[in-house]
């Protein structure tokens, strides 16, 4: 049985907007699925549905092989949910706040306590434990969140956006810990995400969600071998139309694969990058333009991502 | 059943320490009525014999007091139900096992639980300023349960404006929606010397029968009428406002 399975799963808007147009799931237990996408790819719209707090306008979805419409309230029992804009009450103090978020996820009463104190240690807030939220940094809220989502020990858990802007030691000690519950007590995590690193570290499979479609799904290794090529940028001037001149230049180049446009550059995905490098520049020369910088690498999911959306993470729209 | 009662009393539990830990709103929803109560009692009261035949103007007045204040306690849930969704904690506790409709009732509890606490001591600086309660102890008791029951009948309003709308500014508007109703009532004089039009008024409006059933118990005792005419009123506020706030909380999370 899928830990998360998903069919046709749509939500549209008034007036005409698909959220999520028309998505399929079958992600196993045990895993950590990245689901990567810009702003308003519909990523978090998906978390939403997925643990009942919007209801699907077509399509079908299960958790934990319950119906997230019919089964929803025995399904929120199951699930351990942090979303993106870490939801806390500033008047608790961080300790006041996952013991009622125990009581109400029915942690039976005499494990209260022992719960609360291991996920106070696990996230390191122990000794801001009895401080109102509202004096905690934006890291530590994040970090509180996390042990609310975990509080009665959930199998799944979604995790929207979890790391969006923390300092890299906060965002290291997240993804520590998600990676090692993932592999110390097998909890399935759904990690929704704007960071290619952060897919790309943790993730066993990679969904990549555009304008509500999924795109591309595989594991990192797996989507950064279907480009099926090395990638060689060239920075060019950022004058107007002078990457297109330099995108059309290209075209004829032996072992070409594709080209696109992003920033000042053009990304060039060829067969045998060390042998394309000379003709590329060969190439650019021919139509005087001249080439700022040339760099040769091996695919990224950033890579990966511009093949398959046509831009870049940041919304950086490429032809 | 059992899951709706528990979790209501853990949610009403945090609304309570809301009010204690941001206690601004309880200062506001005691000292405004105590206020008024001050000022009208002051420069009406020696005159209300004669020119409306009302001799006891403090304990007539009582009430009224009585009721600002648990109309602004009936107004704090949902100005905190706004902050909640918000901040997206409203969000956290809909991804609980919990049943939803805890969610409003804790509101709507935690709101009768403050409105009571602003009467008793409403009602003891009545005390102090000579009224006096016919219907006694008993009816002490009584007058601190009507007004938690109209608080918690009151609040659905503004939580139905809340859910519906996740504004601040919106919900507070519930509250203020309280003043025309209060002055459309037999707030400050007897509704047999209004003009017709206004005694009309008076006559459907609810907030009547319940300044009535409370003033009944200030000052004549135990009026059962007027009584029963109070908690009529204060249920069909209540089955309106709730099943708004329900209506609400549907629309939320659809």
């Amino acid at each position: 049985m899928a830990a998360i399975f998903a069919e046709q799963l749509k939500r549209e808007f008034p007036p005409d907007i698909k959220a999520v147009d028309g998505i399929d799931l079958d992600i196993p237990a045990n895993q950590i699925f990245g689901f990567l996408g810009a702003n308003g790819s519909g990523k978090t719209t998906t978390v939403r549905m997925l643990t009942t707090l919007l209801r699907p306008t077509a399509g079908r979805a299960q958790v934990d092989g319950l119906d997230v419409e019919k089964d929803a309230t025995a399904l929120r029992g199951r699930i351990g949910v942090a979303l993106q804009e870490a939801g806390l009450d500033d008047i608790q103090t961080g300790r006041e706040l996952l013991r009622l978020q125990a009581r109400l996820y029915r942690v039976p009463s005499k494990h209260v306590e022992d719960r609360v104190t291991h996920l106070l240690e696990v996230v390191d807030l122990t000794e801001a434990a009895d401080r109102a939220v509202k004096g905690y940094s934006g890291g530590m809220k994040r970090r509180l969140d996390l042990a609310a989502a975990l509080v009665h020990d959930p199998k799944i858990v979604f995790l929207d956006e979890p790391t969006t802007g923390l300092d890299p030691i906060s965002r290291d000690s997240i993804w520590r810990y998600v990676a090692q519950l993932n592999k110390e007590e097998g909890v399935t995590f759904f990690l929704t995400t704007q960071y290619l690193e952060e897919a790309d570290r943790l993730a066993h499979t990679v969904a990549i969600m555009d304008r509500g479609k999924i795109v591309a799904q595989g594991s990192p290794e797996e989507l950064k071998a279907s480009i099926g090529a090395d990638v060689v940028t060239v920075r060019v001037s950022p004058e107007d139309g002078v990457k297109e001149r330099a995108a059309e230049a290209v075209k004829g180049v032996n072992g070409l694969e594709d080209v696109r446009t992003v920033g000042d550059a053009i990304v060039v995905y060829v067969r045998d990058g060390k042998s394309a490098v000379a003709p590329i520049v060969l190439a650019l020369d021919e139509k005087s333009i001249p080439v700022e910088e040339v760099t040769l690498s091996r695919p990224t999911l950033d890579d990966v991502f511009l093949q398959k959306t046509g831009h870049k993470m940041e919304g950086e729209v490429g032809s | 059943m059992i899951d709706l009662l528990r979790d209501t009393v853990l949610l009403t539990r945090r609304g309570l320490m809301e009010a204690v830990r941001q206690p601004a709103f309880e200062v506001q929803n005691i000292f405004i009525p105590l206020f008024f109560f001050a000022v009208t009692v002051g420069a009406i009261g020696n005159i209300s014999g004669e020119a409306f035949g009302v001799v006891d103007y403090a304990g007539f007045q009582m009430p009224v007091a009585i009721l600002q204040g648990a109309a602004g306690a009936a107004s704090v849930s949902a100005i905190a139900m706004t902050t909640d969704i918000e901040r997206g904690y409203f969000d956290k506790l809909l991804l609980t096992p919990s049943p939803r409709l805890s969610l409003v009732l804790a509101r709507l509890c935690a709101d009768a639980v403050r409105a009571m606490v602003i009467t008793v001591i409403i009602l003891v600086a009545g005390l102090i300023f000579s009224a006096e309660i016919e219907s006694g102890p008993a009816g002490f008791v009584f007058i601190v349960l009507m007004s938690g029951l109209f608080a918690l009948s009151y609040a659905g309003f503004g939580l139905a404006i809340a859910l519906r709308t996740g504004s601040a500014q919106a919900a507070q508007a519930g509250f203020l929606i309280f003043f025309p109703l209060l002055f459309l009532s037999p707030a400050f004089a007897p509704k047999e010397i209004f003009d017709p039009w206004l005694e009309f008024l008076a006559t459907i409006n609810p907030v009547t029968y319940v300044l009535e059933g409370m003033r009944s118990l200030v000052l004549v005792g135990w009026d059962w009428d007027a009584i029963a005419y109070a908690l009529l009123a204060i249920a069909g506020m209540g089955v309106v406002t709730i099943s708004l706030a329900l209506m609400g909380l549907r629309h939320r999370t659809a």
